[in-house]
């Protein structure tokens, strides 16, 4: 699904990401763990084109990552979702509005958006709570609201930076939870996280970086830095 | 065509979110197309008026009464030969009178008086037409040198000096308007530039977004040349609004200017409406996309 060879990635003279190497399989749940400046977000930044190595090769599915275009970025994005620590919601919108958006500026008609939005809000638990603004609801149903307009495209990879940086304990957990179940009905997750409690009971593969490179690649891993 | 009404609704609401600088904007271009109107304008009546003092440049030759005919037909002869001179025209005594008549027919004091004469005191006359307005002076020195004891009198009023300085001004006026249009044209493309900076930094949270869930490069970027477009529109519109009553209005006071001389302002760009205003359309749009495509390449980053 994913595989990133000899992956680097330089910001002028300075080296965030050096020559990394790692496979992902589809359907896999996998933690990307490491503190702040270890490459993570970078590599997330690559992942969805933001970027582009300076050496190696990043593929996704069918995309080589390294060779797309200006114009097949948009494309790209419709496979994978993305969540963030900072939501990335429309204040002025409502969070319906703000999931909708996402199928209206990709083309969708008004009937896709009929039909995908109420559901994408039942699966996140959102469901009786559309109308409402971001100021209205939780850091956690934000976080939600952000699930759900990340699924709208049915991608087949998630990509979750930080998805509970800016959540208390209790939130964070549901959203978790929330990321596993979407797990199981087959979307590959990639968490980016840096908190141990969560990577530790996850349980599931564990990506260890540090100064750019990879140090640790463990099934049922534990957050070892 | 369903992304197309979407784009609409968003350059819409960039408009709106950006009321104040959306006005300024299209002032901007509204002093850009007023300018360019009022040249324009200047233009077609310095042609008018340029016009109008070449119908009149002629040199008179009065001729004795009693000069014999064949006199005078060899006279015009001569004087058709000279490459300076475009056309002569003999008016007898007779054609003489006869347009004096015509010219006073409503004067009753003076038609009495010249009844009162009994005789045609009028002269005969060649009418001179130079070949070329400018060089009318080269052949009034000519005509002052040529000896003919037929000739009695001579008009050579040159109005080449006055055309020269109408030309002068008209000149002057235009280079000067260029360089205003110039300034107005920088001052635009600067100005539309800036509204859509300013109107992506307004929107870079939407943008964001619309890059992170997947929206193309052509719907990120469409809605801002939409927004230029209607700039163009509304600001071609207002100008045909505000300029059409401003021309009425100076329209009567030009007739009364050139009196005897067809000077219709309002016409010229009531027969030229689609090719004056369509094209200044097309050139402010074509501005406007210039900056727009430089401000979204930079600043949207598509």
């Amino acid at each position: 699904m994913i595989s990133i060879q000899n992956v680097s990635k330089f910001y002028g003279k300075n080296q965030i990401l050096d020559d990394v190497s790692l496979e992902i399989k589809a359907g896999e749940f996998v933690s990307i763990v490491g503190q702040s400046g270890a490459g993570k977000t970078t590599l997330v930044k690559l992942l969805i084109g933001e970027e582009k190595a300076n050496a190696g090769q990043v593929l996704v599915g069918d995309w080589n990552i390294t060779d797309l275009s200006k114009r097949e970025v948009p494309y790209l994005r419709r496979q994978i979702g993305t969540i963030f620590q900072d939501f990335k919601l429309l204040p002025k919108k409502t969070l319906q509005e703000n999931i909708s958006f996402a199928i209206e500026v990709s083309g969708g008609t008004k009937e896709k958006i009929r039909k995908v939005v109420p559901s994408v809000l039942k699966i996140v638990g959102l469901d009786g709570k559309g109308d409402r603004y971001p100021n209205e609801v939780s850091g956690g149903e934000k976080q939600r609201a952000a699930i759900a307009r990340a699924l709208v495209h049915q991608p087949k990879i998630l990509l979750a930076d930080e998805p509970t940086g800016n959540l208390d304990a209790i939130n964070a957990d549901e959203i978790i939870e929330l990321l596993l179940r979407i797990n199981r009905f087959g979307t590959t997750v990639i968490l980016v996280t840096h908190n141990k409690e969560i990577v530790n009971r996850l349980s599931k593969r564990v990506i260890s970086m540090e100064g750019g490179r990879v140090i640790s690649d463990k099934e049922k891993g534990k957050y070892i830095l | 065509m369903r992304s197309f009404f979407r784009i609409i609704k968003f350059s819409f609401q960039d408009l709106a979110r950006n009321a104040w600088l959306s006005i300024v904007t299209i002032t901007i271009l509204l002093l850009a197309l007023f300018s360019i109107n009022t040249l324009i304008t200047v233009q077609v009546v310095s042609d008018s008026a340029i016009t109008a003092i070449k119908d009149k440049v002629d040199i008179s030759l009065y001729l004795n009464s009693e000069a014999p005919e064949s006199e005078i037909l060899k006279l015009k002869s001569d004087l058709e030969s000279n490459s300076k001179v475009k056309s002569v025209n003999y008016i007898s005594k007779t054609a003489a009178l006869q347009d004096f008549r015509a010219k006073y027919r409503n004067n009753d004091p003076v038609l009495s008086a010249l009844k009162e004469l009994g005789k045609n005191p009028l002269s005969p006359s060649l009418i001179i037409l130079p070949a070329n307005i400018e060089e009318s002076s080269l052949l009034i020195n000519e005509l002052k040198v040529i000896d003919s004891p037929i000739i009695e009198s001579r008009d050579f009023t040159d109005n080449s000096s006055i055309l020269n300085k109408i030309s002068s001004i008209t000149q002057r006026i235009n280079e000067v308007g260029l360089f205003i249009i110039l300034i107005f044209v920088l001052t635009s493309l600067l100005v539309v530039y800036n509204a859509i900076r300013v109107a992506i930094y307004t929107h870079r949270q939407e943008i964001e977004i619309e890059r992170l869930v997947g929206a193309s490069n052509y719907f990120i970027y469409m809605p801002y040349i939409f927004s230029s477009f209607l700039y163009s529109l509304i600001s071609v519109g207002i100008i045909i609004a505000a300029f059409f009553p401003l021309l009425t209005l100076i329209q009567p006071y030009l007739e009364v200017f050139f009196t005897g001389y067809s000077v219709n302002i309002l016409g010229y760009f009531i027969n030229n409406f689609f090719y004056i205003f369509g094209l200044q359309f097309l050139v402010i749009l074509f501005i406007n996309i210039v900056a727009t495509l430089i401000a979204v390449r930079r600043y949207a980053n598509v």
